[in-house]
């Protein structure tokens, strides 16, 4: 089992649900890349992703963030971004 | 092994091209298009593999695919870059817009709601946008494979830089957030959906009488913006009196993706119904068929598995994609 905060397990159930993986929540590893060679998901899931955590966590991703790349590089990389500003507001 | 789209070399200096603009500016759309007469004549001689995919498609068709014919092809595909230049500059001189189905669309933009425009290359997406343009403070973005055509772009860019930010290439994560900002901002978003990319994902239709892959991700995209589909195209035609004009059509396909289980029959529907629409506008008018490539020999699994295979293997990368699986690994 990968080595998930509590917070991760549920940004990854929100992962698989939003974009309909057929695969095991618990088994993204937080830290390996979501795109391309790591979990294979594309500019179009992203997209998916943004919009599932913006109803869910009231967390908009806004296109000119300059961090967008780092933003979306890993699960644990969206967790600790939507925890911090989900503290802000 | 004929050239893939993405692969093929943009024929052509900026130069010559520079130097046609002016011609084109300063000469009218009249004399400008007697100069199309012996650049084509070049082009057509030169096309090669070009040439002889183009007939495959006319055969598709089942019409004879005579050497007038396929000239007339090519001289129409010139017709449309040098038509460019006029809607660009907003000139007078530019062939009249005959636009169709818009209503249906502004009925959706009236109430705030951005729509997505699915087109191909067939017509020209130029007389498209400035249909587009005729309504003030629309916003409208046409996404485009920014590889291509390049030089050209460039070249005519400078008739109207406002163009540029029409015109979003897709790399990157934030390209698709702008385009969803576009959506919520009661804009139009412009996809092609015909081309295909080796190792994209991709559904199968029956086009032209033959099975064919066409690429998943404008149909994904579309439901992502989760606005309402329209296919689009405009045909560069004749009218009674001989003059040329575009008939720039907008047709609908689809209402805005369903969440859950039901997305995969709505891509599904949607699918069929934007090849069923590009069919139907092929056979209107098959001279702006505008893919100079053979359109069924490459999409297919096997020519796309071959392609993704040779490229990554050129790119000396490990990251030699499946085509096969990558279609069927996820949402089977």
């Amino acid at each position: 089992m990968a080595d998930q905060t509590e917070f991760e397990r549920e940004l990854a159930v929100l992962l698989v649900t939003s974009l309909n993986l057929s695969l095991d929540p618990q088994a993204i590893v937080p830290d390996v890349p979501l795109f391309r060679e790591g979990l294979g998901l594309d500019s179009i899931d992203m997209l998916e992703i943004a919009l599932a955590v913006s109803k869910q966590y009231g967390v908009e991703l806004r296109a000119d963030d300059p961090d967008n790349q780092t933003i979306f590089s890993s699960l644990r990389a969206l967790a600790a971004v939507i925890a911090a500003r989900r503290a802000h507001s | 092994m004929a050239a893939h789209w993405s692969e093929q070399r943009e024929r052509g200096s900026a130069l010559l091209l520079r130097l046609m603009r002016a011609i084109a500016l300063a000469a009218g759309r009249r004399v400008a298009g007697l100069l199309l007469w012996p650049i084509t004549l070049y082009y057509y001689v030169a096309a090669g593999s070009g040439r002889v995919a183009l007939a495959h498609f006319y055969q598709a068709l089942g019409r004879r695919p005579t050497g007038r014919v396929l000239f007339h092809h090519y001289l129409t595909f010139a017709h449309t870059i040098l038509d460019r230049v006029y809607l660009l500059a907003r000139r007078a001189d530019a062939p009249p817009l005959r636009v169709q189905g818009f209503e249906a669309i502004q009925k959706w933009l009236d109430r705030g709601q951005g729509c997505v425009l699915l087109g191909a290359h067939l017509g020209s997406f130029e007389a498209a946008r400035a249909a587009g343009l005729r309504h003030e403070g629309l916003k409208m973005q046409i996404i485009m494979e920014e590889r291509v055509s390049r030089k050209l772009n460039r070249v005519l860019e400078v008739l109207d830089p406002d163009a540029r930010n029409t015109a979003v290439g897709l790399g990157g994560p934030s390209a698709l957030l702008h385009v969803r900002d576009t959506i919520a901002a009661g804009g139009l978003i412009g996809i092609m959906g015909d081309r295909i990319a080796p190792a994209e994902r991709s559904y199968t239709a029956e086009f032209l009488g033959r099975s064919c892959l066409f690429p998943l991700a404008p149909l994904r995209l579309a439901a992502s913006l989760r606005a309402p589909v329209f296919f689009f195209t405009a045909l560069y035609r004749h009218s009674i009196d001989g003059a040329p004009c575009y008939e720039v059509v907008f047709h609908p396909l689809a209402v805005a993706a369903p969440e859950g289980p039901a997305r995969r029959q709505w891509l599904q529907d949607l699918g069929a119904r934007y090849v069923g629409c590009l069919q139907r506008y092929c056979r209107m008018a098959p001279d702006n068929w505008f893919n100079f490539y053979d359109f069924w020999s490459t999409h297919t699994l096997g020519s796309l598995h071959a392609r993704a295979a040779h490229e990554s293997a050129r790119r000396g990368s490990d990251r030699a994609v499946d085509c096969a699986d990558f279609v069927k690994r996820r949402r089977a």
